[in-house]
């Protein structure tokens, strides 16, 4: 009887490995990995004094190209690798010198001429000057160059939306150049800080063509030195940068999807600095005494979209009713641990332009019954919603929200069916044209300009990437399009109130909230600052104490 | 392995006439094993719990109320509650269900199929044979999870589609173990006999083969319901099984981990209940190929 229930036990011990082999091979592999080559460049970095801050992404970058990418991860890392022709001042979304010391505008608005910034390299060697500069905007706004942007399968861009009123570039020196624009256009010093207008290399895009999404050679302040998909970027740093030289020697992104997993790393000192938080873990780091938790409002926008040409959703009062239908204070509270405030429309309140007595749609289930029932929906009506899993910065329970929303609609009959999808798969889904199902969607500013949320994702020019829920208002694209031209910052900040308060009316998507910008670091990282964009800018003052 | 259905299948035919004796003995020899007992226990409560869950479950196993979230087991939540305030115990209970479904209905794919091809491959040799054969090797060339990815990749994730995926890449099996005896009995002369008498080869099949291989199919039936349901739990694991909120084991250890270090109980019991229940699965099957064919055990 004891030898089978000896026999029994290791059958139970076996096949509780043989579940975990199983059930999660990726963060085993990952933790295995990360611990052996974690521990590598420790013993290392005590032989040699090298200093290695490690960043933790819950996701693999997609690519490495400013010019042919536009999501967070991707951003993060490039953000050390590359310099746009201005930068933002550290800390704030204002636009000041980068590449460019200076640049005049002329009266009109249209033309720009940037006075750049003379002995900057390029990773590789090359200079920075005017030849380089005009041949990367070549690549971004030249149909007939053999490496435009656009001219990729499946590339996501933020080329039209900096450059696309580009009309002209011109070399005035060797270090002068005049860029000159259709119309006047409030944002675009403040676009052309954003990471996606980093200026690449022209001798590397000679040499590797679209291959530099994988090559990534800029004038940052960290240089580009490997990439093992989905699981580390390893960057060492550029001693000439033109800003001063990084601080710490080497600086390594690692892919850790488990939330858990990065806390665990981060309070074992494997990583640094945790890119997402999990709402979850606030309190147990702000009570250890070796972590730090950051925080700071966010530039960012969280919900999700209801396909605009699909039946219910041409009705206004069945979007309008989704939006009643959600406890989203009830989600604030208890998802979100009270980091995050809830939205009444596309855009944050901390920008510019905001309509101040704009109230959120309160949750009132009743309401939302009676307008569906107007509708003709008394009874509800089953959809789809597309789906990503991981957090993202915008969104910092992941999949989680779309949980507590399907519970919500469910009450009034709406029942969603989740369809999860990996977060590559799930871009390429909700961005292409033809697709009709609802969809989670959220956003982080980029420039810091409401421009930027508003003409993105509910402009009708944008359908079908930035805007996914293929929402249009010909109303609304005037005033968004006027806005972009206007210089006068009262003037636009009208035109933005309006906008504002029309897409709340239209209600294209259901809006949850607006999420604050959370980070944790070692407490031995010093001078590591929060910035409205969330991108890793100003990486170079970073030290390891 | 041919040697040993030989034995097995001369000894069920000699057996033929004397069906009364047999019987008992099966059952009895069963109940001898205090493993398969408990094994059958198990699978017996599975049942029962799938069947009533909405009788014995406490709870609504989809029903949030975020005010709850969190709570470690109580007497009021023995299992506790996850981050949606959602019982933990109801939805292991109501997991039961889907464990059950998915078990059974990947399982019966996999027979179904499976066995033909294998009664086919091994009744008719040469060419069907082959073709057959070659099909198996190179589905079993695949590790079983990543070809289960394969054909949910293909048709869309989805608690259904993880069965038929799962079902899909369990097919080799069956196949190879009926080709196994039924080529061990194809030249015996009870067959020669039939085929003598004029019988069509479906007849023969049905009547003269497949009959000799019920007991190892029941065996290796008992078993792959275990493993479906542990290749399920993998697939919505991985995300690509039952979609939220669908109260599926796998699902709720995929999304209990990242309170790993903060709650405990939401990963937990859903993964003691794939346990308990894949044990039980297996130790039952062992004890009926022990019962089944004295013949084939171990021991």
């Amino acid at each position: 009887m004891q030898k089978r229930l000896i026999v029994l036990l290791s059958l139970l011990v076996v096949l509780v490995m043989a579940l975990s082999a199983y059930a999660a091979p990726a963060p085993a592999a990952e933790t295995q990995a990360g611990g052996e080559e974690a521990a590598a460049p420790a013993s290392a970095a005590a032989e040699e004094g090298e200093k290695i801050l490690v960043v933790a992404l819950g996701a693999d970058p997609t690519s490495l190209d400013p010019e042919s990418v536009m999501n967070n991860e991707s951003g993060f890392v490039m953000s050390t690798i590359f310099d746009g022709l201005t930068k933002y001042n550290k800390g704030t979304s204002e636009p000041g010198p980068g590449l460019a010391e200076s640049w005049e505008v002329s009266e009109d608005g249209t033309e720009y001429t940037f006075k750049l910034r003379e002995g900057v390299k390029f990773h590789d060697g090359t200079d920075f000057n005017a030849d380089a500069a005009l041949a990367e905007l070549d690549r971004v706004i030249n149909p007939d160059n053999p490496y435009y942007v656009y001219n990729q399968e499946g590339v996501h861009s933020f080329a039209t939306f900096t450059w696309g009123l580009v009309t002209g570039t011109e070399k005035i020196d060797d270090y002068t150049i005049k860029i000159t624009l259709s119309e006047p256009h409030a944002p675009f010093l403040a676009s052309i800080a954003m990471v996606w207008s980093g200026m690449m290399s022209p001798a590397a895009v000679e040499k590797y063509g679209f291959d530099v999404n994988y090559n990534p050679v800029g004038t940052g302040p960290f240089k580009f030195v490997e990439w093992v998909r989905n699981d580390h970027i390893t960057l060492e740093a550029n001693p000439d940068y033109w800003g001063g030289a990084p601080k710490v020697d080497k600086l390594i992104f690692r892919v850790v999807p488990e939330s858990s997993v990065r806390l665990l790393k981060l309070e074992q000192g494997e990583v640094d600095i945790l890119a997402d938080v999990n709402p979850e873990d606030y309190t147990r780091i702000e009570e250890n005494a070796d972590l730090t938790l950051l925080r700071q409002p966010g530039l960012t926008v969280n919900g999700l979209t209801m396909p605009f040409e699909a039946e219910p959703f041409t009705d206004v009062r069945v979007r309008q009713a989704l939006n009643y239908a959600v406890n989203k204070d009830e989600m604030n509270e208890f998802l979100y641990k009270n980091a995050a405030i809830t939205a009444a429309t596309g855009m944050p309140p901390i920008l510019m332009g905001y309509p101040k007595d704009l109230e959120p749609y309160p949750y009132d289930p009743e309401k939302a019954r009676e307008l569906l029932a107007e509708a003709g929906y008394p009874d509800g009506f089953d959809f789809t919603l597309l789906c990503y899993e991981n957090p993202r910065g915008y969104n910092p329970v992941g999949i989680k929200m779309a949980v507590a929303i399907q519970e919500y609609l469910a009450e009034v009959g709406v029942n969603l069916k989740l369809e999860t999808l990996e977060w590559g798969a799930f871009l390429a889904t909700r961005r292409s044209a033809d697709n009709q199902d609802m969809g989670m969607v959220g956003w982080s500013g980029d420039n810091g300009d409401p421009d930027n949320f508003l003409y993105e994702m509910f402009s009708t020019d944008m359908i079908p990437v930035g805007n996914t829920s293929h929402y249009s208002n010909p109303e609304l694209d005037d005033i968004l399009i006027t806005a972009r031209t206007v210089t006068d910052p009262e003037e636009r900040a009208k035109l933005y109130e309006q906008a504002a308060t029309i897409i709340h009316d239209d209600a294209p998507w259901l809006f949850v909230n607006h999420t604050l910008q959370v980070r944790a670091t070692r407490a031995n990282v010093d001078g590591f600052a929060l910035n409205p964009l969330q991108m890793f800018w100003y990486m170079e003052d970073v030290d390891l104490k | 392995m041919g040697n040993v259905s030989l034995t097995a299948s001369s000894d069920r035919v000699n057996l033929a006439a004397e069906p009364l004796l047999r019987r008992p003995s099966t059952i009895k020899r069963l109940m001898r094993s205090p493993s398969a007992i408990i094994g059958l226990v198990i699978v017996v409560s599975l049942v029962l719990v799938a069947i009533f869950a909405p009788l014995i479950a406490p709870y609504d196993p989809i029903k949030q109320s975020f005010r709850i979230q969190l709570q470690p087991p109580s007497i009021g939540h023995p299992f506790g509650t996850d981050e949606f305030g959602r019982d933990i115990l109801s939805r292991v209970l109501y997991g039961a269900r889907w464990a059950l479904f998915v078990g059974l209905l990947a399982d019966s794919i996999a027979l179904v199929l499976g066995v033909t091809l294998g009664l086919l491959a091994g009744y008719f040799g040469g060419k069907t044979d082959g073709v057959i054969s070659l099909l198996t090797d190179v589905m079993l060339a695949f590790p079983y999870l990543l070809l289960a990815m394969i054909v949910v990749a293909v048709l869309g994730p989805g608690i259904t589609n993880a069965m038929i995926a799962i079902g899909i890449v369990y097919i080799p099996q069956y196949t190879r173990l009926v080709r196994g005896t039924v080529m061990s009995i194809r030249e015996k002369e009870f067959v020669e006999a039939a085929r003598c008498i004029g019988l069509s080869p479906f007849r023969i099949i049905v009547r003269h083969t497949l009959p000799n291989c019920v007991a190892p199919i029941i065996v290796m039936a008992t078993l792959a319901i275990g493993w479906a349901i542990v290749e399920t739990a993998g697939l919505s694991f991985l995300g690509l099984g039952a979609q939220p909120p669908t109260p599926e084991w796998g699902a709720m250890l995929a999304s209990g981990r990242n309170y790993m270090l903060s709650a405990w109980w939401i990963a937990t019991f859903p993964g003691l209940a794939i346990v308990v229940v894949v044990v039980g699965f297996n130790i039952l099957g062992d004890g009926l190929r022990d019962a089944l064919d004295p013949y084939l055990s171990h021991r």
